[in-house]
């Protein structure tokens, strides 16, 4: 039922939910067809006359004096330009894979010969390159501070210890986390194309289309407004994609040397060395609760590792709420409910010779819901409380809860037999099953930076512009649904224009805030366009613009919907130019703040020790939801990134010969086809409402730790590490033989 | 075994290109350096093949290390970037093309190989611009996300139900199992691979 009306000047709504024909249904993405064809170009494959195909030379050491002599590379007939990086052949290198030369050369292949000829001499110097190599005493320094950074601190140690001597169960434990890697499958990388002139065009596989025209600016030696980005597709970025880098710059300045379009993506090797990680963390943790299972201290020291950068934690507690000790004491202060006294933490970096980490799929967050979810769970356990009802017990919101209990219900918790201790008699065929859970959260609200066009052609065309991009998500098809919508049109009616930095201008996409910073503006667009072209329509058909509304493909009576012109038929009556309108962010089309809840069944083979994850399932609230398979499609993306991480993804340096020993990916592994359990993506409709929020980051936040607690729950090996291999799930069995069974 | 054995590439039109490329590394410069002590021929300069791509002859003019990955992006002309570039060394399963009807990494090939030989990339599947019951699954079930992977994926599902068309999920999963996905497609792909064989038993 429609109650807004089509005309007058009212504000953009959503509307009732039941009254949208496109959002909130399952759209299919308006760009699949040229993504299963291979149609669609990505910068990877941009082709163009006179093209030269550049690769960097790598630093094979975490720290060394580099001396480069680039002349017989220089001399390959189809190489154009070898180089260092420098303008210097000597000098130092700060991190393991540092791009040290370039070579740019007819092939991709004669660039590779390039590489090879430059005689590159590189002499060690102190390196660290491990966490423990850093912190030895003769290690190599990071920083002129040293290889600790500044400590940062909450709360009273001594509060925090005396609450703790208090409590009916503790944990004491150290979590670790290793360093993830991205692994975009398309590579970072950029085509310059300079000729000449003052013009240039820059494709590039990045999150933020904006942000190139102005990092391409120095080294083409050009105005950033000469400058126009292109990101038609790009092939994942998942939060590495937002630097131009080393690889942007150095295109840039070989197309200024040259004045020919350069090509220079990187290697897979270099994608794994050069490209950013997720950083790692060790955290050392205790924490207590009463017998009631009410969290009433914790007690925490992380080191972050994000190699010369500075790693992220999103700090502890993480979600859960810590009470006060003694709750019959009456109603304690605000100040002390937002920092109670069982809370302390500390939080440093711990530098390395090797890549800056970059923001990555919810920066921090799965390194703080693995400490949080395993301690809550070791708590759980000690106390014989079941580890669902633990979480709710030290959940505020009923947000989590309602959650919680969906996932539950959908995992089979309730007929599960082992609710508070692990499996006690293997199955016939040896194995050990188990469910664990976790939660998450995140901002995803939206912020006034994006300006969308929409345009509607004489010809029947409707057009919605702007320069934003689509990682994958699914951008582009919202953008061309909520166009469509608006008009009372198919999904096919409308066309989205994207990718391009001469459009309106965009936010780059991070935090989850590009759905809820760009459809308000879209639907702000239209709206305007809408009532533009009914007040043109009024006079047009000789009707108040208040009795016209578009529904079904055609300009109709509002009360009644008698037919009065075709979509096309109302199209000709406009002149050549057709009608424009651009629109804004509205801050009542947007929301902030998502949750989350997932759970997973594992089945530990007691023989092997080798897991499997049976089946996970993820409840996500993200207010509007504007393409629901999107949505269910990033839920499942989440889910499986952090299943790979639980089972696989660990970056393996040598701390000795300073080498990376998986940058590919056969040795790095990433979830594949076999491992992947059944996945049962839930949209929490329960969240009514609320404007759009974004979604993607808290999917990934809560998986791993609940694989890790499913594992618990089956055959009582508590992992405190990731990956969750099977030799370390084998020590832990035989560590529970040996101590005669669970703890 | 020699180029020779297996194509019909003249080998001294090879050998006429010797010395240009390899002269300069030094590793290279010693393998040269061996080879000529031994008078073991060595192979290297360019030289113009013919491949069938698709059911088109192509010209394209390579070096005897050119892999056909790089030879359908970078030497054809017009250039086929459908197959994509991922990991280079078959790993990853995003270059999957057909050879004679058989799914392989073309990364993992060269290019002088595959002459006299019938290659289809994902462009060659849909003819006229109709998608194929695969291709069209994949978009139906949202089998994609950023699509970087997707060629490859749409390339091994057909192989498999080519050969299948009953593949059970399991089937598809194993089928499959030499490609990777960083999104996490892999639901969405089983689902498009079941329903597309539905439609392939119900007649084309």
């Amino acid at each position: 039922m429609e109650t807004r009306t089509n005309a007058g000047s009212e504000s953009p709504e959503w509307g009732p939910r039941e009254s949208l024909t496109l959002l909130n249904t399952n759209l299919r993405r308006v760009d699949g067809p040229e993504k299963v064809s291979g149609r669609a170009r990505y910068t990877h494959d941009i082709r163009l006359p006179g093209m030269v195909f550049a690769r960097l030379l790598l630093c094979p050491l975490p720290r060394a004096e580099v001396e480069l002599d680039c002349t017989a590379a220089a001399k390959i007939p189809g190489v154009v330009a070898a180089r260092s990086l420098r303008d210097k052949d000597g000098f130092e290198t700060k991190f393991l894979g540092q791009a040290v030369a370039v070579v740019a050369a007819e092939t991709p292949e004669l660039a590779e010969d390039g590489l090879r000829a430059i005689r590159a001499n590189y002499k060690p110097l102190p390196w660290a390159a491990s966490a423990d190599q850093a912190l030895s005493p003769d290690a190599g320094q990071v920083t002129k501070n040293g290889n600790l950074g500044k400590e940062s601190t909450k709360g009273d140690e001594a509060k925090a210890n005396a609450i703790l001597a208090t409590c009916d169960a503790t944990v004491e434990a150290e979590y670790r986390l290793p360093v993830q890697h991205h692994c975009s499958l398309e590579t970072h990388g950029v085509v310059v194309d300079y000729r000449g002139g003052d013009e240039a065009t820059v494709y590039a596989s990045t999150q933020g289309t904006f942000t190139v025209p102005e990092a391409a600016s120095g080294p083409l030696g050009l105005s950033a407004s000469k400058i126009t980005a292109i990101v038609e597709y790009m092939g994942g970025g998942f939060g590495s994609k937002f630097d131009f880098g080393i690889e942007g710059k150095t295109a840039c300045e070989l197309a200024k040397e040259l004045k020919r379009p350069v090509h220079l993506m990187l290697t897979r090797e270099g994608e794994f060395l050069n490209s950013g990680n997720r950083s790692g963390s060790i955290v050392k943790l205790r924490a207590g609760a009463k017998r009631n299972g009410k969290l009433i201290a914790i007690s925490s020291s992380t080191m972050r590792m994000g190699g010369i950068g500075g790693g992220s934690f999103s700090g502890l507690p993480y979600v859960y709420k810590v009470a006060p000790p003694d709750e019959e004491a009456g109603e304690e202060s605000d100040e002390k409910a937002k920092n109670p006294d069982g809370v302390r933490s500390s939080v440093r970096s711990l530098y390395t010779h090797t890549d800056s980490s970059r923001a990555m799929r919810a920066p921090g967050h799965p390194q703080a819901s693995f400490a949080m979810e395993s301690a809550i769970d070791e708590l759980a356990y000690k106390l014989g409380i079941d580890p669902l009802v633990m979480r709710k017990t030290n959940l505020a919101k009923d947000v989590y809860h309602r959650q919680l209990d969906r996932a539950a219900e959908r995992i089979g918790w309730g007929a599960h037999p082992n609710k508070t201790a692990p499996q006690k008699t293997p199955d016939a065929d040896g194995t050990v099953t188990g469910i664990g859970f976790g939660v998450s959260v995140w901002g995803g609200g939206g912020h006034a930076e994006c300006r969308v066009k929409i345009s509607i052609g004489n010809d029947g065309s409707l057009q919605a512009i702007v320069g934003t991009q689509d990682l994958g998500n699914g951008t582009r098809t919202y953008v061309a649904a909520i166009a469509a919508q608006e008009f009372g049109l198919p999904l096919e009616a409308a066309t989205a224009r994207i990718g391009n930095s001469n459009y309106g201008r965009a936010n780059a996409s991070g935090g989850s805030t590009t759905a809820a910073s760009l459809a308000p503006a879209v639907k702000v667009a239209a709206h305007k366009a809408r009532e533009a072209f009914l007040a043109h329509l009024a006079q047009a058909t000789k009707r108040p613009a208040e009795e016209l509304a578009f529904r079904g493909g055609s300009l109709v009576e509002r009360e009644g919907s008698k037919a009065l012109m075709t979509w096309k038929e109302a199209c000709a009556t406009l002149g050549t130019s057709g009608l424009s309108e651009d629109g804004d962010w509205q801050a009542s089309l947007a929301s902030n703040g998502v949750h989350g809840a997932q759970a997973a069944k594992v089945k530990v083979d007691l023989g092997t020790g080798r897991v499997t994850v049976v089946s996970m399932v993820g409840v996500q609230d993200c207010g509007l939801p504007l393409n629901r398979t999107a949505v269910e499609s990033q839920l499942n993306g989440g889910m499986i990134q952090a299943l790979s991480y639980a089972l696989h993804e660990e970056r393996v340096i040598d701390p000795k010969l300073g080498l990376m020993l998986n940058a590919n990916f056969v040795d790095y592994k990433i979830a594949g086809c076999q491992e992947m359990p059944e996945l049962v993506p839930l949209i929490d409709d329960d969240d009514i409402g609320r404007g759009v929020i974004g979604m993607a980051e808290p999917a990934i936040t809560p998986g791993h730790s609940a694989i890790a607690n499913a594992i618990y729950n089956a055959c009582g090996v508590r992992l405190r590490s990731l990956p969750f291999t099977a030799d370390r799930v084998l020590d832990g069995l035989a560590e529970l033989a040996a101590n005669g069974g669970a703890k | 075994m020699t180029l020779g054995d297996r194509s019909p590439v003249s080998r001294r039109s090879f050998l006429k290109g010797a010395g240009g490329v390899a002269a300069a590394g030094s590793a290279l410069g010693a393998a040269q350096a061996l080879s000529a002590s031994q008078q073991v021929e060595r192979l290297s300069g360019t030289t113009e093949i013919q491949l069938d791509i698709n059911g088109e002859k192509f010209k394209v003019r390579v070096e005897p290390r050119t892999s056909l990955l790089n030879a359908l992006r970078n030497h054809c002309e017009p250039p086929l970037t459908g197959t994509k570039i991922v990991c280079d060394r078959g790993s990853c399963g995003a270059c999957t093309v057909f050879v004679n009807k058989q799914p392989v990494y073309s990364c993992m090939l060269l290019a002088v190989d595959c002459t006299e030989k019938k290659i289809t990339t994902v462009e060659g599947l849909a003819v006229g611009g109709k998608l194929t019951h695969v291709q069209e699954e994949f978009v139906a079930h949202d089998a994609l996300m950023c699509g970087f992977c997707t060629p490859g994926f749409v390339m091994s599902v057909t192989a498999c139900l080519e050969k299948n068309p009953k593949a059970t999920r399991e089937e598809i999963q194993s089928a499959c199992s030499g490609n990777l996905c960083r999104c996490g497609t892999y639901p969405r792909i089983f689902e498009a691979a079941l329903a597309a064989g539905k439609k392939l038993q119900g007649g084309r």
